[in-house]
């Protein structure tokens, strides 16, 4: 499905990505991992539209996406959560994740119209049962989201991607801050969203218990360059990886 | 030889929005502020000096009175107005010294009345014939002053070390902070500094152009200017003040003329009005839009 | 939007439109300058309040519905002037709005004072449409046939202006666009990041409040029966800015309670000092207490009057049951933690 080829971004003289070429196919999670500044990021923003490559071919469904601008990307089925969580003012869960829904969907006016007459949203009601819920976050569902806790946030980022229901979700760290058991809990939603949604999963993690527990496939990057890619089982004992982590010659 | 007195005339009035300008950059420079006031402190800066030969002491005296209350009138600005605000949105704090301009503009209004008052004589009367072209001393005087008072403060800023905490104030507070540097009182003599400079200002220009309440108009001219020389470029705002002044002074004296020449011969429009007065601002978005950063401004200090 | 809501604001404007039938012709100019100049400050709390564009230029926007309405109106296009009048300025918004594509924040600001400035010069020069520094002078509405002359009609019609803005600002609020335009203020980075065309959104920002500034200035253009450039100078755009921010920005009540303050005040004003006698200094005393009251406000009640009144009104709440005490939404998030419960 995502097919990026030779990928390289620079920062002036920096290399932040290296002809990188990642493959992930429908219904699969791949976890992109990496020391820090290893370009993993630079990667996601690049597929996002927020960079442009300097070099190299990104293709989705088989159509060359390079150039095209984010909400050009989402309404393609490509949606992509935040490392760090901004505070957005006042604005409540709901409207945030009814945001995310209605920049892929679009809502008739008559249906608008008519929710607002009878003083029910049919939307909300929906988003609530299948999101809000299973991430815990229906009790907020009308706190504004600079009240919620670091964890809650990332959940809510998390329930805006999922609301435009992608077929490409990019997970930018989603466990980084959340405690362990919180941690576990996320990883196991993130198969089942894989399952009911069928889309496919590219996660940045430092974690390796989650990425073992979740993910197919794992490509590991080092200064810009892919340096493994296989099974989470066969990751740790790769000398390259070990070399890279833990410098062994 | 129009052409050249024009440009006199024009680097006059110019040097005297470099010196107005120059207030602007300074306190945006040190508190993120964008003083909507200062044409307050030119307005009030001329109307002190007014009101102290008034009081029958001689003009250089009333002067340098009317500095250091236009030095009080600024720290007091910021210390009662803008010291509570610290943490307000940008708007509120542009709203807020709008709300300082029309308040100090309403106190002139109230105490001195809406007409034109007649002001003192600082410089004598008459002229001086340079290089074929005629200059009254009062151009000349307070075009060269307020260049050099423009120039000495520059090197003030450059060189003492009260201008490098004002610098290091203004490049990083907290840093500046760190490193002892008083930085509430550096934003007050920021302002106070800023006040006196445009206070100067108005007394130069009510010189020229006589004195009334639409002295406090001149405080908006000082956008165009900031933005041309780059916004927090002190030196920048110097040369963009210079050069919009001499730009107004050819608008006004030759390009006027000619336009409305054109039209009446091809339109029914006869008169094309100030058009002196709309050129900044037009050039102001002509150079937001091309180059943000201004002419002397460096890519990155404020646009992300 | 609830259905409640919808009702509510609804029988206001009923009772709005009862009122004027009820007051005389001093309370009828107070009440039509109110709503207009309601209209226009919650076009203008769009797109400063909602969306985080600042502007200088809603005076300009002002005069295009004013001098659109006014030449449709004079050449016999009746009520439909004042929609057109609004396309006109929808039009115009959205020029004055293109700087802000590529600029953010201050610099924009800074371009909308210079639009104003070269709006303001437009009216002057552009004799043939605009009269020049004269003014245009602007024949009474025909509807349907009839002149409207009373000034009960012109309020009524002033109304329903209103009250359609109002509706269609809650509308906005409930649409992707709307929650789009909070996103945009709050962070433009993380706007774009998540999807949103963010120059889009903008312009459109620009041009729905172009078109109710434009309508405002329809309305105004004809219950003056002028049109000329110093009643649409950058001191009335001050007003308007004025007007949201005592208000409350993006607060559309706080609009309307903006309004009636910056419109009424100068008028209590005039009438104190009228009983005061002195007549000589009045001038300054308004506009001293308008600068004074600007500064007041934003340094004790930066939020506006709307944060004000939900203030008192919450302490209201707490006097009358003081022994519950509130559960705050802080406490319940440290008991429930974030929990996934319903996954497995």
């Amino acid at each position: 499905m995502l097919e990026a080829t030779g990928v390289t971004i620079r920062f002036g003289g920096v290399v932040a990505v290296d002809a990188l070429d990642v493959i992930v196919r429908a219904g699969e999670i791949v976890a992109l991992i990496g020391p820090n500044g290893a370009g993993k990021t630079s990667f996601i923003n690049c597929i996002t539209g927020a960079y442009l490559p300097d070099d190299g071919q990104v293709y989705w469904k088989g159509e060359n996406v390079v150039g095209l601008t984010p909400n050009a990307l989402t309404r393609r089925g490509i949606g992509r959560t935040f490392q760090n969580v901004a505070s957005l003012h006042d604005l409540t869960v709901l409207d945030i994740v009814k945001l995310g829904y209605g920049l892929r969907h679009s809502m008739p006016l008559r249906a608008v119209v008519l929710n607002a007459l009878r003083g029910r949203d049919s939307v909300a009601d929906e988003l609530n049962e299948t999101l809000l819920h299973p991430l815990g976050l229906a009790d907020f569902r009308h706190a504004p989201i600079q009240s919620l806790s670091y964890g809650h946030r990332k959940a809510v980022d998390l329930a805006r991607a999922l609301a435009a229901q992608p077929q490409l979700l990019l997970l930018d760290e989603p466990v980084a801050g959340l405690s362990s058991s919180e941690s576990r809990s996320l990883a196991a939603l993130i198969r089942k969203v894989r399952d009911r949604l069928g889309c496919a999963v590219l996660l940045i993690e430092h974690k390796m218990d989650i990425v073992n527990s979740t993910c197919d496939r794992v490509i590991v990057m080092a200064a810009g360059a892919k340096i493994f890619e296989g099974l989470p089982a066969d990751v740790q004992v790769d000398p390259e990886v070990r070399r890279v982590y833990l410098g062994e010659p | 030889m129009y052409t050249l007195q024009l440009a006199t005339a024009g680097l006059a009035i110019g040097s005297v929005y470099a010196l107005i300008a120059i207030g602007v950059v300074l306190i945006y420079k040190c508190s993120g502020v964008v003083n909507f006031a200062q044409g307050a402190f030119v307005m009030l800066g001329a109307y002190f000096t007014y009101a102290i030969t008034r009081l029958g002491l001689t003009p250089v005296i009333a002067v340098v009175f009317s500095t250091v209350l236009m030095a009080i009138a600024g720290a007091a600005t910021e210390r009662l107005v803008l010291r509570p605000m610290l943490k307000a949105p940008v708007v509120a704090i542009m709203m807020v010294t709008l709300g300082v301009l029309i308040f100090l503009r309403a106190v002139a209004l109230a105490v001195w009345g809406p007409d034109q008052i007649a002001f003192p004589k600082l410089f004598p009367d008459g002229a001086i014939e340079i290089f074929g072209i005629f200059i009254t001393y009062n151009y000349l005087t307070a075009g060269s002053l307020s260049i050099c008072l423009a120039l000495a403060f520059l090197a003030f800023y450059r060189f003492t070390a009260i201008g490098l905490m004002q610098r290091c104030t203004a490049d990083n507070s907290r840093a500046a902070l760190a490193i002892g540097i008083h930085t509430s009182n550096q934003i007050s003599l920021a302002w106070s500094m800023s006040a006196a400079l445009a206070g100067l200002g108005g007394t130069l220009l009510a010189t020229l152009n006589g004195l009334s309440l639409g002295l406090s108009d001149i405080g908006l001219i000082a956008f165009p200017v900031i933005v041309l020389g780059g916004l927090t470029s002190l030196p920048g705002a110097v040369v963009a003040g210079l050069l919009l002044g001499v730009l107004q002074a050819f608008t006004d004296g030759l390009v006027t003329p000619m336009l409305e020449g054109f039209l009446r011969a091809y339109t029914t429009i006869y008169s094309v009005g100030a058009l002196q007065q709309v050129l900044p601002y037009a050039l102001l978005i002509l150079v937001l839009l091309v180059r943000p950063q201004g002419i002397f401004g460096w890519r990155g200090s404020e646009r992300l | 939007m609830s259905g409640t809501r919808l009702w509510i604001s609804l029988l206001v404007a009923a009772a709005a439109c009862i009122l004027t039938l009820m007051l005389g012709r001093f309370g009828n100019y107070l009440m039509h300058a109110v709503v207009i100049a309601s209209i226009s400050a919650l076009a203008l709390n769009l797109l400063t309040g909602f969306c985080g564009q600042i502007s200088f230029a809603q005076a300009a926007l002002l005069g295009v519905g004013a001098y659109t309405a006014g030449n449709l109106g004079n050449a016999g296009w009746g009520i439909l002037s004042i929609p057109l009048a609004g396309m006109a300025s929808a039009a115009a918004g959205a020029l004055i709005g293109l700087p802000a594509l590529r600029l953010r924040g201050l610099y924009f600001a800074m371009a909308t004072l210079a639009a104003q400035f070269i709006f303001d010069y437009a009216f002057k020069i552009l004799d043939p449409l605009t009269h020049g520094v004269s003014g245009l002078v602007i024949k009474p509405l025909t509807l349907l046939g009839y002149v409207v002359q009373s000034d009960r009609a012109y309020a009524v019609i002033a109304i329903i202006c209103l009250f359609v803005t109002w509706l269609t600002m809650v509308f906005i609020g409930e649409t992707t666009l709307g929650r789009a335009f909070l996103v945009v203020r709050a962070n433009e980075i993380v706007a774009k990041g998540m999807g949103i065309d963010v120059a889009r959104t903008k312009l459109w920002a620009f041009a729905i409040s172009g078109f109710f500034a434009g309508v405002a200035g329809a309305l105004l253009a004809f219950t003056t029966r002028l049109a000329s450039p110093e009643a649409f100078g950058l001191s009335l755009s001050i007003d308007y800015v004025a007007m949201i921010i005592v208000g409350g920005l993006g607060s559309l009540p706080g609009s309307l309670l903006g309004a009636a303050f910056v419109t009424l005040l100068p008028e209590l004003i005039q009438r104190v000092g009228e009983a005061l006698n002195i007549a000589d200094i009045l001038s300054a005393a308004r506009e001293m207490a308008f600068g004074l009251l600007i500064i007041v406000f934003l340094i004790f009640e930066p939020r506006g009057l709307s944060a004000l009144l939900h203030r008192l009104t919450s302490r209201d709440h707490a006097n009358i049951a003081p022994k519950t005490p509130r559960p705050t939404s802080e406490r319940r998030r440290s008991e429930l933690g974030l929990k996934f419960e319903k996954v497995e």
